[in-house]
């Protein structure tokens, strides 16, 4: 077997959506020019900003970005418009994938495992709507993903709903899908800590890509 | 010279791919590994690059249009005098499609724009209609445009040889290819010779119903010689290392096993798949790779202290060079590439090692070789263990064989010889048997699943 090893980087701040790109970007860029054997998982939450992807429809973006008094960022992943905000865990997955497959619905799929297993480990039943990548509580919206890639090494990752305010979502049509309600863990476990969901997030992270974490 | 940009497969199961975004304009120039374009499927995103130093033509879909896996969607040239003459005969599209621009405008007036007003989720299915209108449209367009005006003939290397041979003017040929492109079965249509496609073989030369003329003519052209009647000519470092290679062979207690497999449902996956960009290589490396999986005995190789098992299966594939010798591309690890990725990064394996700029870890890693002389029209052969691996598969044509069947009728199939030479000491007959059994099941029941 190919020995995957990944770096592992947990902040305990709430970070900044643009620094942690710039550091996304340069750990993919390092890996494609090949002084980087490892790859980067990023497990944190963002300060309030809203994201859209280089296909993204603005006509989803409900509030005027003219001004923007909201931190709104295009950015070079897949995918619609989107929200993130203290209260929310945001995985970054900077893989190299031909150490894996190369098969970008292969990788979702798996992000798509990761979320559900990390939800029935607290007896949250998630699962995934054929035709919408993300992962689903009934029909609300609990978890949504957006992919980069470039020479198979990938940016981006996913945003799992934990106990944040989703009056936010209010302002976009999240992820382009009308009509399309949010939900969070909180709503289902009202005393769970982010802190305890990302060390399950993490625990099923590496099973799911059967990778070692190493540290810098 | 110019050189296509086609659709990448992101994925195994993807027919289509959307277009974001066109990070370079038409007259741009762009240097290898340098993002061209962006496509979508699903909610990944990927950065085509381009592979060469050179300036982009032509844009042939524009953004937000959708284009199958495969097809080319824009033309990169080398030099900035090709420019014109590539826009001349391929319309280049709006790099923003009207629906783009639509929503653009309404960008500005997002203020207004309120919960009320944006359409359901169903307004998908219209604005897909719409993309697909425009994509027939710039087709019917290029097609024209190709068809009537130009000069300048665009057809495959394969085609231009085979017009060559025949004597078909290739100005008067009907391309069916993408962008009215003329492909080797338009000329032979042309011609009016059998257009059964020849459907095993790698690159320049058909196989399978060899008619007799084309393999004459491939034998006048093949046949060649280095030197001169009287002459003694020096090996070359390819030839001496080949030889070296070949010479230790000896030294192996080698055996052979062979085994006939019907072709039929391969032949029909190939004609499917070919449109893709799919090769005959790429699909027989994936095949004896995915039945390696199963027996990694094959797989494995003598060494002092033992049979030593490789990390991973790697399959290296007999190239011949055109001045003598030949080399082992190396495809990695096949059963877990696409098929159209694979045969992409077969294609430019071969490219690369006719003009020798394989980097050794590109040609040294294989695992298992296969060596394919089916384009020859060859019904068998048994090929030379290459040192550090176990096992060598020869392949020859499909061709149209009589069989008796076990109940005791007879039918015509086709049928393909194959030869495993094998390294007794580490692989058994058995072993080499039960391999050979599963990889015939594979090819002759269920080539639809080496897609994946």
């Amino acid at each position: 077997m190919i020995d995957r090893t990944s770096i592992l980087k947990q902040p305990n701040k709430i970070s900044y959506f643009n620094e942690v790109l710039k550091m996304q970007e340069y750990y993919q860029k390092s890996i494609i020019q090949g002084d980087l054997s490892h790859d980067l998982v990023w497990i944190g939450e963002h300060q309030l900003c809203y994201t859209i992807g280089r296909g993204g429809n603005y006509k989803n973006i409900l509030f005027s970005f003219n001004q923007n008094k909201f931190n709104l960022y295009k950015v070079n992943r897949g995918g619609e418009v989107t929200c993130h905000m203290p209260g929310q865990i945001v995985v970054y997955l900077v893989f190299n994938l031909k150490n894996y497959k190369k098969d970008l619905n292969w990788f979702l799929r798996k992000i798509e495992q990761i979320i559900i297993n990390t939800l029935n480990y607290f007896e949250i039943k998630g699962s995934t709507k054929r035709g919408y990548t993300g992962v689903w509580c009934d029909d609300k919206k609990i978890a949504s993903i957006g992919i980069g890639c470039k020479r198979w090494v990938t940016i981006h990752g996913f945003a799992l709903n934990i106990d944040c305010d989703l009056s936010n979502f209010n302002k976009i049509v999240p992820c382009g899908i009308e009509g399309c309600l949010m939900t969070k863990v909180s709503e289902f476990h009202p005393n769970l800590e982010t802190f305890d969901v990302k060390r399950i997030v993490k625990k099923f992270i590496e099973s799911e890509f059967n990778l070692n974490f190493v540290s810098e | 010279m110019s050189h296509e940009i086609f659709m990448p497969a992101l994925s195994s199961t993807m027919t289509e791919g959307k277009i974001v975004e066109w990070l370079k304009n038409p007259g741009d120039k762009v240097e290898r590994g340098e993002s061209v374009l962006v496509v979508e499927s699903d909610k990944a995103d990927m950065d085509v690059e381009s592979f060469q130093d050179g300036y982009l033509a032509a844009v042939l879909m524009p953004a937000g249009s959708t284009a199958p896996v495969g097809e080319t969607i824009g033309i990169i040239v080398e030099t900035e005098d090709e420019i014109l003459s590539v826009q001349k005969n391929n319309k280049t599209v709006k790099i923003q499609s009207d629906e783009n621009k639509k929503d653009i405008q309404l960008e500005n007036k997002s203020e207004e724009v309120s919960v009320k007003s944006v359409k359901t989720a169903k307004r998908e299915e219209p604005k897909n209609n719409k993309v697909e209108e425009k994509i027939i449209k710039n087709e019917s367009q290029i097609d024209a445009s190709t068809a009537n005006s130009s000069s300048r003939v665009i057809a495959s290397p394969k085609a231009k040889k085979l017009a060559a041979q025949n004597g078909v003017d290739l100005t008067k040929v009907r391309g069916s290819g993408p962008h009215g492109r003329i492909q080797a079965e338009d000329v032979l249509k042309a011609k009016g010779q059998p257009t059964a496609v020849p459907w095993i073989g790698e690159g320049d030369y058909s196989a399978g119903i060899i008619n007799n003329q084309v393999a004459k003519s491939i034998t006048k052209e093949i046949g060649n010689s280095f030197g001169k009647p009287g002459e003694t000519v020096q090996f070359n470092t390819l030839q001496k290392a080949v030889n070296k290679n070949m010479e230790s062979s000896l030294g192996v207690p080698c055996f052979r096993v062979g085994y006939s497999i019907k072709t039929q449902n391969l032949d029909n996956f190939y004609k499917k798949v070919k449109q893709n960009g799919v090769t005959m290589t790429a699909i027989l490396a994936k095949a004896v790779a995915k039945t390696l999986n199963n027996h990694p005995q094959v797989n494995a190789s003598f060494s002092e202290n033992g049979i030593k098992y490789p990390d991973s299966i790697n399959i290296a594939i007999a190239v011949a060079m055109e001045d003598g010798g030949l080399i082992t591309p190396v495809l990695k690890d096949p059963s877990k590439t696409d098929l159209f990725e694979l045969s992409r990064e077969w294609k430019d394996l071969v490219k690369r090692s006719r003009s020798k700029q394989l980097d050794p870890d590109e040609y040294s890693t294989g695992t298992f070789t296969l060596s394919n002389l089916g384009m020859f029209g060859v019904d068998r052969f048994d090929a030379i263990l290459p040192p550090g691996t176990g096992a060598i598969l020869a392949i020859a044509a499909s061709k149209p064989t009589v069989v008796a069947n076990d109940n005791g009728s007879i039918s015509v199939e086709k049928v393909m010889q194959v030869n495993l030479t094998a390294d007794h000491r580490v692989i058994y007959g058995a072993d080499g048997a039960a391999f050979l059994k599963e990889l015939a099941d594979l090819i002759e029941n269920s080539p639809d699943e080496l897609v994946t």
